[in-house]
């Protein structure tokens, strides 16, 4: 409850400058706090620091494959409640499971709608629409 | 004491009493007419002692010639029959002396070359066999060689008929039989045409890739002829007018198939993309166009939806181009159905001499997979956690998962990192796979391999798309091989009553049946059937199946043949089952043992069938008669006792235990058939004929 007095904090780990665009406009317009970095490698030590409530990671990622990020990201206790979105361009069921696996909580594969990506969020922050 | 004379002294004294009683006759007859008081004149004195005198000489020849025949024709006719069989049917045993005990020393004598002969054939026979031992066994090593080849390989004559197949081409045409014609289980355009492409070039080393499908089932098979040139031949030399070839075979349905899938997703896809950015670019300049023009919000609107429409349906367009490609994947060709236990022995056996122990468990599944590719991912894999963590125990597991299976790698301490593990993938997996990373291998296998740990264990997890319960080992193909090479260079006569009758090719069969009154509604409950093909058994060609009757089978019947109402309950109909065996049969002379009863069975079922069993028919009783007289006894079992054929009890009165002995014996009588100079069909058949008041001929 305590979080409800400030901004949900949305990360995108995403190399493409379009759809990271796309992002921007949707999760600033559902009123959250958007960051974005465009390269794996760093994306772990962002997360550590910034500790947003989401991150959507894009699984085909320079350097660090999301898919790896997720899992730093499991490994860490503190890093608990980090709730995790992958994306993917294949979305083939082998790659859900691998991700599920790793421990993500949410999966969407592009090409996706917006208003689709936005109830995954919303869903995950408890926000049911 | 007559025994104690000599044969010529004895033939004396029988004609010499045969002079005395008709002389003896006379008297007696004049006697009688003389010594009668109402005594007429001199001629009717002479007339009535005439025929008086006649009748009882005629009853003395009558009398000596019952005992000529008895003793001397029949004794003769039947030791000539035996004579015969140990000459040309290898019979051997002792002939009874006391059958021709009138004959003087002729029986001894027979008796005594006969051994001769049994010994001389004994002595000659051992080296023979010796020597066949020797050739047998390299035979028998060239055989499993030849058996244990993956793909169909064939030899045919210059005429297309089967000289040899192996168990595989049998798989793939869906039909055997030596000298049968390659024509009837292929299209004979493609075979013709590759034929007459190596005889134009008349190069012996050339060989022909041809494209063939089956006549039965439409399989596509992906072959390669090469002409079969006599040892020696060289370029250039004069080769045989039709020389036989050697054609290897191989299935190429499921290629071609996914290649004509993979063509019509192309093309499928080129289309989409192309109409679909050709609508987008056009839409996209009406909007340039439109907010030049001031327009109004519906116009805009109108094409934002359509813009949205467009890019929607694009992506639709590329979602499913995804899936059908990994679908795809799935299917792939190279990959084989591996028994789950047998990739995890494999595993396992790869692991240890890593120096690594793994205990192994799985579902009774069997997996697509690449088995040596998944070998050498995961004991790569295995390796790179024990290098890593001093790990040296792992647990190896295959669990059915949905459609397809999951391979775990298990082992006790921390999970692997992503990065070690992609890292690994990244590189080559083994030196036998030619630099493939292991990524290539997943990708290959539409799957993705991934970590998972709880507490103190850890797992890598492999799952494999496409797997299926294996209930029971399949059938295996039948690998053995079957040939006769005398087939490729036989000669052929135009009509089959001119036809040699070693160069015919028989189907020799036998029934047993509910009873034996066909026409009352008897059926055969159980059929078997061998080929004979250049004067030999084939072995590897044998039809032998239990029929369902439809009907109850008597008690009675059961006692003679030990066939039961439960044995016959799975088996196939007697509709179905004379069809078989009358493609087996095809093209091929019937024997059997009695065929009259035989194929009443069979030309009942001609009508509803469609089919007619209009095969030229021997039968060995009326070829037994030939061979051995009319008066001996012509049973299945006489015949073979003359023919010193064995049939084990437990076979007699089985199909296929009297099939066998029939064509044994067929084969026996096939040299005495010579011997009396009937050499072809047609010889054979005019000699039957003259015995028709044993049996009817079918001919």
């Amino acid at each position: 409850m305590a979080q409800l007095d400030r901004k949900h904090r949305v990360l995108v780990v995403e190399d493409e400058d379009n759809i990271a665009m796309a992002l921007d406009y949707l999760i600033s317009r559902e009123g959250y706090d958007y960051d974005r970095i465009a390269t794996g490698g760093a994306a772990l030590a962002r997360i550590r620091e910034t500790h947003p409530d989401v991150v959507l990671l894009d699984v085909m990622l320079p350097e660090v494959s999301g898919y790896e990020i997720c899992q730093g990201v499991r490994l860490d206790p503190s890093l608990a409640d980090v709730k995790i979105i992958l994306m993917t361009a294949r979305g083939s069921a082998i790659e859900r499971r691998k991700g599920m696996a790793l421990g993500a909580d949410g999966f969407i594969s592009k090409p996706f709608e917006l208003r689709e990506l936005r109830e995954e969020v919303r869903r995950l922050l408890g926000q049911e629409a | 004491m007559l025994m104690r004379l000599g044969l010529r002294l004895r033939i004396f004294l029988l004609f010499a009493a045969l002079a005395c009683g008709s002389l003896l006759a006379l008297i007696v007859a004049g006697w009688l007419v003389l010594s009668r008081p109402d005594s007429t004149t001199v001629v009717q004195t002479i007339v009535q002692t005439g025929l008086l005198a006649g009748f009882l000489t005629l009853g003395l020849v009558t009398a000596v010639w019952y005992l000529f025949d008895l003793n001397v024709a029949k004794p003769i006719e039947s030791l000539s029959g035996l004579l015969r069989a140990r000459a040309h049917a290898d019979v051997e045993g002792e002939i009874d002396v006391a059958l021709a005990r009138y004959l003087g020393d002729l029986a001894p004598a027979a008796s005594a070359a006969a051994r001769s002969l049994a010994e001389t054939r004994g002595a000659l026979m051992e080296s023979v066999a010796r020597e066949t031992t020797r050739l047998a066994s390299e035979k028998a090593r060239l055989e499993t060689l030849l058996s244990d080849v993956p793909v169909g390989v064939l030899l045919c004559s210059g005429d297309h008929r089967l000289a040899f197949y192996n168990g595989q081409a049998v798989e793939l045409l869906g039909a055997g039989g030596l000298d049968r014609s390659l024509l009837d289980a292929l299209h004979p355009g493609p075979i013709q045409n590759a034929y007459d492409r190596l005889m134009e070039a008349g190069d012996p080393d050339a060989a022909s890739d041809l494209l063939c499908t089956t006549t039965r089932g439409g399989r596509i098979l992906s072959a390669r002829m090469r002409l079969l040139m006599p040892i020696g031949t060289e370029a250039g030399q004069l080769a045989p007018e039709r020389p036989g070839y050697v054609l290897t075979l191989r299935d190429v349905t499921a290629d071609l198939a996914s290649e004509a899938r993979r063509e019509a997703l192309l093309t499928e896809v080129i289309d989409q993309v192309r109409r679909r950015s050709g609508n987008l670019s056009a839409l996209i300049s009406a909007r340039g166009i439109l907010t030049e023009a001031t327009p109004t919000a519906t116009q805009t609107g109108r094409i934002d939806a359509a813009i949205t429409e467009e890019v929607e349906a694009l992506g639709r367009s590329a979602q499913q181009l995804a899936q059908r490609v990994e679908a795809g994947h799935v299917e792939g060709a190279a990959l084989t159905m591996t028994r789950a236990s047998d990739l995890l022995d494999g595993l396992r056996a790869r692991l240890a001499t890593q120096g690594l122990a793994a205990e192994v468990e799985s579902d009774p599944l069997l997996i697509a997979c690449n088995a040596f590719e998944i070998v050498a991912l995961l004991s790569a894999l295995a390796a790179e956690i024990a290098g890593s963590d001093h790990i040296n125990h792992f647990r190896l597991l295959v669990r059915e998962d949905g459609p397809g299976a999951l391979i775990r790698l298990e082992w006790k301490g921390g999970p692997v990192a992503l990065s070690t593990l992609d890292r690994r993938l990244a590189l080559p997996i083994d030196p036998d796979l030619e630099g493939r990373t292991g990524t290539a291998i997943l990708a290959a296998h539409a799957t993705d391999i991934w970590p998972e740990h709880s507490g103190d264990k850890a797992a890598l997890c492999l799952p494999i798309p496409r797997a299926r319960r294996a209930v029971r080992r399949p059938k295996p193909i039948n690998r053995s091989v079957v040939f006769d090479f005398d087939l490729l260079s036989r000669e052929r006569s135009a009509s089959i009553s001119s036809a040699p009758l070693e160069a015919l090719s028989y189907v020799v069969f036998d029934t047993e049946t509910t009873g034996l009154l066909p026409a009352q509604g008897d059926e055969i409950v159980q059929i078997a059937a061998v080929r004979i093909v250049n004067g030999r058994r084939v072995e590897g060609e044998v039809f032998d199946t239990l029929v369902n009757p439809g009907r109850p089978i008597p008690p009675v019947s059961t006692e003679v043949h030990g066939i039961t109402d439960a044995m016959v309950a799975e088996a196939p109909g007697v509709e179905e089952v004379c069809r078989q065996f009358h493609e087996f049969a095809r093209g091929a002379v019937l024997i059997a043992h009695n065929a009259p009863f035989d194929m009443a069975f069979l030309r009942r079922r001609e009508v509803e069938l469609g089919v007619r069993f209009d095969n030229p028919i021997l039968d060995t009783v009326l070829l037994s008669a030939v061979v051995f007289g009319q008066h001996e006894a012509h049973s299945l079992d006489a015949l073979t006792h003359r023919l010193a054929i064995t049939i084990p009890e437990e076979a007699r009165h089985t199909a296929i235990g009297d099939t066998i002995a029939t064509a044994d014996a067929f084969l026996k009588m096939l040299p005495m058939l010579r011997g009396k100079k009937l050499t072809t069909f047609g010889d054979v058949l005019t000699e039957v004929r003259r015995h028709g008041r044993l049996l009817k001929d079918l001919n």
